[in-house]
């Protein structure tokens, strides 16, 4: 089993969705989050005073699939989320041990369905 | 087999209550049912024990108030003077109750150790307060509890003054029953602790509160009746749950309304009326806990004037608010005889009054509560009768619509008085929006149309016309009131859910919003918005989001790219559109409109779009160049439009073919749509004959198409072309600047040449050999000297602020135009 991340713009996070609902994704969680890659803080000026922004936000979307499941979840999310445009995010895969389903507990593969 | 003890014993007939009466319906008379079983089982224990002398149980706090809930802890106080045979009792008495699996708290003290665990524990005090002797030496339990309640009656204020204290931590560690969509029922502000700190106060003046001037009749039956309800709420949770949880949880509330009898309303889900409905019992028991410790406190200061009419009776509560006084009971009690028609007529002495309480940030909320729980609030404000107590079922609100209400109108009063020194912002924003009144009312209203049937904010809108109206809030006033309702979520929506990266976006929200001061009021409703929803709601996130687009948006105002005037321009320019195209299905028209961007429409004379509209109406075909000519604005010019499948360097070849064709360019605007269709205008004259034929657009079209087949080179044949014609007699120089300051999106480069065949094609392809888009060209020739002005942006759709780039582009464009 895998973990998908992804780091996403803000207003992208609806499309995303529905591209993972298109293909079949059950679940996901998603976070607001805040950093910065290339694309960094700045100093903002509002009308003459200036202000820090530290760092741009972003949402974190977390999905943990099946090993055969993740070319095609990495394909949706980053299609959905692409604009071109510096700070379209970044997503990454990991291993993952061990997966339960609380309420059941059921454990692996059997956690992840439905 | 072994005979059931009086603990057993106890267990079954607890059991059999249970099933006596159906869950949602264990109120006041069961829960002293189940105390009076508790005794008797007490009794029987202890005579079991051999009733040694020298000791007496006492039966404390809910146990004590005969209000026994069927999962909560039974509270057992021993008095005695021998602790040999104290010792003996508890042994007897707790140990077949734990194996009874009753959770049972218990003190063992002297007479004298009493008062001391008084003098030390509030809550000790308080729970022998409620204390009744069960069995045993009914003398000695006496000389205990007469010693603590006289303790309290020595000094009833300064016992008030705890209680208040002790009131006050409470609310701020568990919130408050009156309003709090999961309400601590015990230890929330409004819940049964307070019920119970009646009985306290009773215990320090020596007299039942209603018998001792302390509180009126009607508000000693308001607490009861509200006792009687949230202990038959706390014993549903009870029984639902099994535990002695006293948190009324989002999950609990469906089956707690069912149980208690609450059904589905087409306006109010069954949990919503639970909900409605504890909450106006619980601001019961805040209001006439709260007025009990005041009046016995006492140290209310009269009103200077007292409340008749309307106006006065805010105008005193606007004094003690601003004084940061409690109203004293002569003045509540003179507010409630006061004449106040329903509805209040308003005047302006009443609407001053409104709003210095509104200003007057906590103290002023503090008072429009006790106007709500009076039961004036909704005289003053009709519309507030259908947000009052209504829950919010969100993942975001914890309070109900109208305690919402009054705390963004609050948290705006705090901002107004004293600016968050970090949020550049905010103070501008305070700057700019000069109607204070309209920003706090607008803040009161921005959610009353809450009331239950889906689209709050359109129906908010009319609800705060009419309420505004009926205040006789002035136009301008009334206006901003009424829009910062119908807008309140503009500015989080956009900003957290839309490309902030759009131009016509930020476009549409500038036209939506048209001032700098109503995007002021719109930020400030949002941060104290969100600041009132709850502790998480105005997150970095959030703020530099909302921030950014603030930002944004107030630049396109700074440079007059939208504003008021443009924006109706804009409308009614659309909406002319619209009617020139009456002919054509409404679909396509609309397809047209949201098609291109909004500058197009505001460049482009309405008769003119109607027709581009035509003509790119059908799919334009990769290698596809369609034109139309009209007569220009000036004599002998042409208006030219060139459509063809956007790509990089179009414009370029655009103004080569037309060179070529010996067309001279006076004006260049190039448009995209949305799905990546060029619509480039084009002012243009003829270079060397007046009239421009169709034979020559033709070959124009003809040229340009082999030109995007890659057939020909425009390069060379414009150079050719050239070559006959001479060059200028004085040749000026080229100047060359860049701009970041003109515009949000682009970075303008200005151009200033000698006039020449083939110089915006030159200018233009030097822009494409480098990947950067032209948005907007702005071509003008006085004398022989051209001065163009290009709206770029680089490959990635930014402007261009990389140096090294700016000093590429103008060493490439005098390289070209100097050659």
């Amino acid at each position: 089993m895998k973990l998908v991340t992804a780091i996403v713009k803000p207003h992208r996070i609806d499309d995303v969705k529905d591209a993972l609902r298109e293909i079949g994704v059950g679940g996901l969680t998603t976070t607001d989050v805040e950093g910065f890659g290339r694309q960094r803080g700045h100093t903002e000026v509002y009308r003459g005073a200036e202000y820090q922004v530290d760092f741009v936000p972003k949402v974190k979307v977390e999905i943990v699939v099946e090993d055969d499941d993740v070319d095609g979840i990495v394909d949706a999310i980053a299609k959905a989320a692409r604009t071109g445009k510096i700070g379209d995010g970044k997503l990454w895969v990991s291993d993952v041990d061990r997966v339960m389903r609380i309420r059941t507990g059921e454990m692996g593969p059997d956690a992840l369905s439905g | 087999m072994t005979v059931a003890g009086p603990a057993e014993t106890l267990r079954d007939e607890l059991s059999a209550l249970e099933r006596a009466y159906a869950l949602g319906h264990h109120g006041r008379s069961v829960a002293e049912r189940r105390a009076d079983l508790v005794d008797a089982c007490i009794r029987a224990l202890f005579s079991d024990a051999g009733a040694p002398e020298g000791v007496a149980l006492v039966a404390t706090g809910g146990y004590g108030r005969r209000a026994q809930l069927p999962a909560s802890d039974v509270d057992l106080l021993i008095v005695h003077d021998d602790e040999r045979a104290a010792a003996s009792v508890a042994d007897a008495l707790l140990y077949p109750l734990w194996d009874a699996a009753f959770v049972v708290g218990h003190a063992v003290r002297t007479p004298e150790a009493c008062r001391a665990a008084a003098a030390e524990h509030l809550d000790a005090w308080t729970a022998m307060l409620d204390g009744r002797p069960v069995a045993g030496d009914a003398s000695l339990a006496d000389r205990a509890l007469a010693a603590v309640r006289a303790a309290a009656r020595s000094d009833a204020p300064g016992f008030a003054r705890r209680i208040r204290e002790a009131a006050k931590v409470r609310r701020d560690r568990y919130g408050s029953c009156a309003h709090l969509l999961e309400p601590d029922l015990k230890e929330g502000s409004g819940g049964l602790r307070d019920v119970a700190s009646l009985g306290w106060l009773s215990a320090a003046i020596g007299a039942d509160l209603a018998m001792g001037g302390v509180l009126r009749a009607r508000e000693r039956e308001a607490a009861d009746a509200a006792e009687d309800f949230l202990i038959r709420v706390r014993s549903g949770v009870q029984l639902l749950t099994g535990k002695r949880d006293a948190r009324l949880i989002a999950e609990l509330q469906p089956d707690v309304a069912r149980e208690v009898g609450f059904v589905d309303e087409p306006d109010l889900p069954a949990p919503d009326a639970l909900m409605r409905a504890i909450f106006l019992y619980a601001r019961d028991v805040e209001h006439v806990a709260w007025l009990a410790v005041e009046r016995i406190v006492g140290d209310a200061t009269p009103p200077s004037y007292p409340p008749r009419d309307t106006a006065s009776v805010l105008a005193s509560l606007a004094e003690a608010a601003e004084a940061g006084r409690v109203p004293s009971p002569s003045l509540l009690d003179a507010v409630e005889a006061a004449d106040v028609p329903e509805p209040v007529r308003w005047d302006g002495a009443t609407r001053v009054a409104f709003l210095r309480l509104l200003r007057a940030g906590d103290a002023g909320a503090a008072m429009l509560d006790v106007l709500d729980r009076i039961g004036l609030l909704g005289r003053y404000l009709p519309a507030w009768s259908a947000v009052r107590c209504r829950p919010q079922r969100d993942p975001y609100h914890r309070s109900t619509v109208d305690a919402h209400l009054v705390t963004t109108a609050r948290r705006l009063a705090e901002m107004l008085a004293q600016g968050d020194p970090d949020d550049p912002v905010e103070a501008a924003a305070i700057a700019d929006v000069d109607r204070s009144d309209a920003l706090l009312l607008g803040a009161l209203l921005h959610d009353i149309g809450k009331v239950g049937v889906g689209g709050h904010v359109e129906l908010g809108a009319a609800i705060a016309r009419e309420t505004v109206e009926a205040m006789g809030v002035g136009a301008p006033d009334a206006d901003l009131v009424v829009f910062m309702v119908a807008e309140h979520l503009l500015l989080p929506d956009t900003a957290t859910r839309r490309d902030l990266s759009d131009e016509d976006l930020l476009l549409d929200v500038a036209a939506r919003v048209g001032t700098p001061a109503r995007l002021g009021a719109l930020y400030l409703l949002a941060k104290a918005d969100a600041d009132a929803t709850g502790p998480a709601a105005w997150t970095p996130w959030r703020a530099t989001l909302i921030r950014e687009l603030v930002a944004k948006v107030q630049r396109i105002f700074d440079r007059g790219q939208m504003g008021e005037e443009l924006a109706a321009q804009l409308a009614d320019r659309t909406e002319r559109v619209r009617e020139l195209l009456r002919d054509q299905p409404e679909r396509d028209v609309d397809r047209f409109v949201l098609r291109m961007p909004r500058g197009y429409f505001l460049a482009t004379d309405p008769a003119r779009a109607a027709d581009h509209a035509r003509l790119i109406a059908a799919p334009v075909g990769a290698n596809e160049v369609r034109t139309a000519a009209v007569a220009g604005s000036r004599t002998e010019t042409y208006e030219v439009v060139v459509v063809a499948a956007d790509r990089p360097g179009l414009l370029s070849w655009i103004a080569g073919a037309l060179a070529l064709e010996g067309v001279s360019i006076l004006s260049a605007q190039a448009f995209t749509t949305d799905d990546g269709v060029a619509l480039d205008v084009f002012e243009v004259e003829g270079a060397f004959e007046p009239e421009i034929t169709e034979r020559r657009w033709r070959a124009f079209r003809a040229t340009l198409r082999r030109t995007i087949e890659g057939s020909i080179s425009l390069e060379r044949r414009v150079d050719d072309k050239r070559r006959y014609y001479a060059a200028p007699r004085l040749p000026a120089p080229v100047t060359i600047r860049d701009h970041n300051d003109v515009s949000e999106f682009s970075t303008v480069i200005e151009v200033g040449a000698p006039d020449r065949i083939g110089l915006l094609f030159d200018i233009t392809r030097t822009f494409a050999d480098l990947h950067l888009d032209v948005h907007l060209a702005k071509v003008a020739t006085f004398d022989g000297r051209v001065v163009d002005s290009f709206y770029v942006r680089d490959g990635l759709g930014r402007k261009i602020v990389d140096t090294d780039l700016l000093a590429e582009i103008d060493a490439s464009l005098r390289a070209r135009l100097e050659s």
